[in-house]
């Protein structure tokens, strides 16, 4: 397709909506579900799912801005360093990166227990072992899955989720009353925090700003892809709400999707939801591998993290980052198959998001005062004063996801590990990346010829 | 040095190389750069493994790429990686991802990491 000012292939609004839905749409938002509507208190999940995406609209403003300002795939790493400083920037980027990590193993989590649930003969685990196997040799091989399958995977499960829910709302055993409806349980707050984590990834589209020409095509897409995913999510709250009338019950349940499936369309629901988790689970490994390794490439090759991270195989993909990343996704995945501490994936990952969108809000206010005369193409809501309101509000709601109850004994384990993780990063960032720098400052005078 | 001598001679390297030229066999793109500071534009084109280049507007680019006159420079001397000013904002890029990434490895695979 080739446009007026002679740019010869663009990307529609179609498929700006698709990617932001696809990529939001992970196999552990059953589970976040079930989490919401346990702290809710029951029905009342879908209201806090609603606020939760209210506030992710506004956030949503903010990524727009930004993303017209500087539509770069390197995103949170351009934007953070020109609103905040390099340091924050590289620090913020790699605990951001981690949260691939942990989607991934999320989903491999939920993935496993699909499987057990649908074959009992065979251990979860080997199927995560496998599944994540054959996406690693995929991408290693340089094979992209196409853009019409990662991306219109959203969009069938959000379709699956709003007929499913709507069978099951047709027939509730006990009728969903405003009581029930609009009942908030003692924890609604944290189901608020859980809540983001539904949308977590919507604004994982901004990064292929670069391949739209009208800035203006991402805002949209993302607008409509959050509604997109408050519908779903809101109506499948409401079929477990249906399904589990006793809020308590739902603790136990590590496939809420096939129940409900189950509950709409007999075996055939429940096999339709088993294609659909693992449809959801392979675009989600696929698609956070592929943009993750592509991530620690960039960074090695700006010497923030160690050159072996920008080895290519023959196929030109960046391998060791590659392997890497898939270990770690796997190894986290067992870890969390074993312990059955998939909260502690949910709370770390709305944690981890929430602060991320603090952060943007006052990167936003910031470039407002620094580069004023910038082109912006959006222009976000309220700057400064709501900025800072919203940068308030998300660090609490962060807060609020890494002290919700997520083990047996209240231990805040989230917390434990994004502070590490953080202060780990820092150190790094202090320490090593210096001297990485230096090391290419000095090869790069050895290369180099005069001009 | 100016811009186009640069440019001249990146396509030179890219041609010298046999890996390269295996490499961009299949690679026909048209690539705009655009020195922002200057307003001069440029090009670079990759057909059947070989890499010419030019000056003035590149009409139907797969890849444009603006950035002021001394950050082009000194990608296209090997100074700096892409990566460096892209992450940085400086480097402003439309076009496919994997079409950058091709550009980068080209770099990476002249001048070595």
């Amino acid at each position: 397709m080739s446009t007026a000012n002679g740019f010869k292939r663009v990307l529609p609004l179609r498929t700006a909506i698709s990617t932001s839905a696809g990529l939001a749409s992970a196999a552990i938002n059953f589970l976040a579900c079930v989490e919401i509507a346990e702290y809710a208190g029951g029905a009342s999940a879908w209201l806090a799912l609603l606020v939760a995406g209210l506030l992710i609209v506004l956030a949503g403003a903010n990524f727009s801005e930004l993303n017209g300002m500087y539509p770069s795939s390197a995103a949170i790493r351009v934007w953070i360093r020109r609103g905040i400083n390099d340091n924050v920037s590289m620090v913020t980027g790699f605990v951001y990166a981690t949260t691939v990590i942990f989607v991934i193993a999320a989903d491999a989590f939920v993935l496993g227990h699909v499987f057990q649930a649908a074959v009992p003969n065979v251990s979860g685990l080997i199927w995560i072992a496998l599944l994540l196997g054959l996406v690693t040799w995929i991408n290693l091989r340089g094979i992209r899955l196409a853009g019409l399958v990662q991306d219109g995977n959203g969009l069938l499960l959000l379709t699956t989720l709003v007929i499913f829910s709507f069978l099951v709302l047709l027939h509730p055993h006990v009728p969903l009353t405003a009581g029930r409806l609009f009942h908030l349980g003692p924890n609604w707050l944290e189901a608020v925090a859980v809540g983001i984590f539904i949308y977590v990834g919507f604004e994982w589209v901004t990064p292929l700003a670069e391949e739209f020409e009208d800035s203006r095509v991402i805002p949209k897409g993302m607008f409509i892809a959050l509604g997109l995913i408050a519908i779903g999510f809101g109506l499948f709250t409401l079929a477990l709400a249906v399904v589990f009338p006793n809020a308590e019950a739902l603790k136990h349940s590590l496939v809420p999707q096939l129940i409900v499936g189950l509950h709409a369309l007999g075996p055939l629901g429940f096999w339709w939801m088993v294609v659909v988790s693992l449809t959801t689970a392979m675009t989600t490994f696929n698609g956070g591998l592929a943009t993750a390794s592509r991530f620690v490439y960039a960074l090695a090759r700006e010497r923030v993290l160690p050159s072996k991270m920008a080895r290519l195989n023959v196929k030109l993909v960046p391998q060791n980052a590659l392997l890497l990343l898939s270990f770690l996704s796997l190894g986290l995945a067992i870890l969390v198959y074993l312990t059955g501490q998939y909260l502690f994936l949910i709370n770390a990952g709305a944690a981890v998001e929430s602060f991320m969108y603090a952060i943007t809000a006052i990167v936003v206010a910031n470039l407002r005062k620094r580069e004023p005369g910038s082109n912006r193409p959006f222009h976000s809501w309220g700057v400064p004063w709501l900025s800072w309101v919203m940068a308030v509000v998300f660090a609490g709601l962060g807060i609020g996801s890494l002290l919700a109850p997520s083990g047996e004994h209240g231990f805040p384990g989230p917390l434990v590990f994004l502070v590490l993780l953080v202060a780990a990063s820092q150190i790094y960032v202090w320490k090593v990346v210096p001297r990485l720098k230096a090391q290419k400052r000095g090869m790069a005078k050895a290369v180099v010829p005069k001009r | 040095m100016d811009l186009l001598a640069t440019l001249e001679t990146f396509a030179e390297q890219c041609n010298q190389n046999q890996r390269l030229r295996k490499m961009n066999r299949d690679w026909t793109r048209l690539v705009e750069l655009w020195a922002t500071d200057t307003d001069q534009r440029y090009w670079l084109k990759s057909e059947a493994g070989w890499i010419t280049s030019g000056s003035g507007e590149a009409m139907d680019a797969e890849l444009k790429i603006s950035a002021r006159h001394d950050i082009l420079h000194d990608i296209f001397s090997g100074v700096i990686t892409p990566t460096e000013p892209y992450n940085a904002g400086d480097l402003l890029v439309k076009g496919r991802q994997d079409d950058m990434m091709r550009l980068d490895i080209i770099t990476l695979l002249i001048w070595g990491e």
